[in-house]
């Protein structure tokens, strides 16, 4: 089962949300989405859970149990979509019953949900009762009561505290061991780099970039050395990679980082003591995104480098 | 798919007491004080007469008051992300929107039975047609349940929605005669009131009070009510795309 979303394209009046988006999102994969505020992830995200339905291109998922594609969706809005004055339990089952499961099957269904989001203990207590945290994993539990194949999560770990945060990111793990297909959409690079197999990179209503996260690191993002010392930088360094001043040092974005510590440390192998600090600074999806756009992406805000 | 909708949305109404206050209390309490008001002095007769038109004048007018409820419970849905949510599943709009109206037919309903039932208790009404009586108030639930959801799909805001429903009951009521009756009425409003709909549920009601409707009155007033309700279902389904443009998700 593959999804396949082709030339789609979306204006609001006549600001072009969304400029001829193809992608291919292969069973099974932890896809992320990433982009500032208003790139157009959630635009993407609509038309692919069918709440948009006024648009040019297609979304088709191919699979062999021709099963509806609403069908096989789980929704898993930005916003806390729960019914704050009931209870844990009876979203879900409200959830449930909207994708036809009822009678023990639903009964069931509710408490395994309840057990995988980790609020069995709080089944009956009202929803408004709940931490940030909690609301955030029962928002996702009812996307998950109908064993969706494909799990569209909107920003689901937004104002959460690290714990919840950890919890969920475990959820998404134990999905994808089941082969649930997850498509993740995220201004953090962080949680995509921790998650997602491969990443689609989207600004201004375009896909920028997309690839699986190894690949699109090795190609696009150069790893550095950083070294903080008393003495000048050996002048060899200078054939060895692009340095530029950072932190009270410098950074030497190269290849061949070997080499370059093995200069280093030749440099100050007599005054070792002059040495302060020499690591190897692996390369981040941020620096993809900054190589792409020349931005950067800090929770929605862009600023230049 | 459409009764969990139906079963959400009247647990929602059900814990909440404001609904109570303004579908119930309010009706009983202006109920009271205006049959107190107009029938000092008058002889019994009169008193019976006034009696018989306030009692369903004010049900009639203070049934459009679920509009505010309709507008809340849709407005609230769609600024929370709920709407949105509920269109990923796989449920056709006309069903979520008949889960949606269907609690309402049926607090509407209960709130009629409830009114009319002061009436009997307290000053003893006649209801002396209890089937067409019955009859014509599931079908004055259905128009106004009906409009209500045109109205709660129509309007950007609540306050907007609030507004607009005290526009249409009272400014309905005071054209279809709810508060003075129709005949002391200028003619030109006697004559826009015959196409409001509180005017025609008025006056049946009133008349199987007095058990004289006649069954074609019956069928004519009970059409003007349907056809009311009906449009402003078809209109809520065709506005439906409109309102899940703007709901947040």
């Amino acid at each position: 089962m593959v999804l396949h979303i082709n030339r789609v394209k979306k204006e609001y009046g006549n600001k072009e949300a969304l400029k001829s988006v193809s992608l291919v999102i292969p069973k099974g994969t932890c896809y992320g989405l990433v982009g500032p505020n208003g790139a157009g992830k959630s635009t993407l995200l609509k038309i692919i859970a069918s709440i948009i339905l006024d648009y040019d291109g297609k979304v088709r998922l191919m699979n062999p149990s021709n099963q509806n594609l609403k069908e096989q969706i789980g929704y898993v809005p930005q916003e806390i979509c729960l019914e704050q004055n009931l209870s844990a339990i009876s979203n879900l089952y409200f959830f449930g019953k909207l994708y036809g499961l009822k009678g023990q099957e639903l009964k069931s269904r509710a408490m395994e949900v309840l057990k995988e989001i980790g609020l069995s203990d709080r089944a009956k207590d009202k929803v408004k009762q709940f931490s940030g945290g909690m609301k955030r994993r029962l928002n996702i539990g009812c996307a998950l009561m109908h064993r969706p194949n494909i799990l569209i999560m909107d920003e689901p770990t937004v104002g959460i505290d690290p714990q919840s945060r950890r919890y969920i990111f475990e959820m998404i793990k134990q999905l994808q061991q089941q082969e649930c297909t997850i498509i993740y959409a995220t201004h953090y690079m962080e949680e995509v780099e921790q998650l997602c197999d491969e990443v689609a990179f989207i600004d201004h209503g375009e896909i920028i970039e997309q690839g699986r996260v190894d690949d699109l690191l090795q190609r696009y993002a150069i790893p550095s050395v950083f070294v903080k010392g008393m003495k000048e930088l050996p002048e060899q360094l200078i054939t060895l990679g692009d340095i530029t001043p950072h932190k009270d040092g410098h950074l030497i974005a190269t290849n061949q980082f070997i080499p370059v510590m093995e200069t280093i440390l030749q440099h100050y192998q007599e005054e070792s003591d002059k040495l302060l600090r020499l690591e190897i600074v692996r390369p981040r999806l941020e620096d993809v995104f900054i190589t792409l756009t020349g931005s950067e992406l800090r929770d929605g805000q862009r600023g230049h480098v | 798919m459409m009764g969990a909708i139906f079963i959400l949305e009247m647990k929602k109404n059900l814990q909440d007491k404001g609904l109570l206050f303004w579908m119930v209390i309010l009706p009983i309490i202006f109920t009271y004080l205006f049959i107190e008001i107009f029938t000092s002095g008058a002889d019994d007769m009169a008193k019976q007469e006034i009696i018989t038109s306030i009692v369903p004048g004010y049900t009639v007018m203070f049934v459009f008051f679920i509009m505010i409820s309709m507008v809340t419970s849709f407005i609230k849905d769609r600024d929370s992300g709920m709407t949105a949510r509920i269109a990923s599943a796989p449920i056709k709009p006309k069903f979520y929107l008949l889960g949606k109206w269907l609690p309402y037919i049926v607090i509407v309903c209960v709130q009629i039975f409830i009114l009319f039932g002061f009436g009997k208790v307290v000053y003893d009404i006649n209801l002396e047609q209890p089937i067409l009586l019955t009859s014509l108030s599931i079908i004055l639930a259905y128009m106004v349940t009906g409009l209500g959801l045109l109205l709660a799909l129509s309007v950007k805001t609540e306050n907007m929605g609030i507004a607009l429903t005290q526009v249409i009951a009272l400014g309905g009521a005071l054209i279809s005669g709810l508060w003075v009756p129709i005949d002391m009425m200028p003619n030109m409003l006697q004559k826009t009131a015959e196409f409001l709909p509180q005017y025609w549920a008025h006056q049946a009601l009133q008349d199987t009070m007095h058990g004289t409707l006649a069954y074609k009155d019956f069928f004519m007033a009970s059409g003007v009510l349907l056809a009311y309700g009906t449009s402003g279902f078809l209109l809520a389904v065709i506005r439906y795309g409109s309102f899940l443009k703007v709901a947040r998700s």
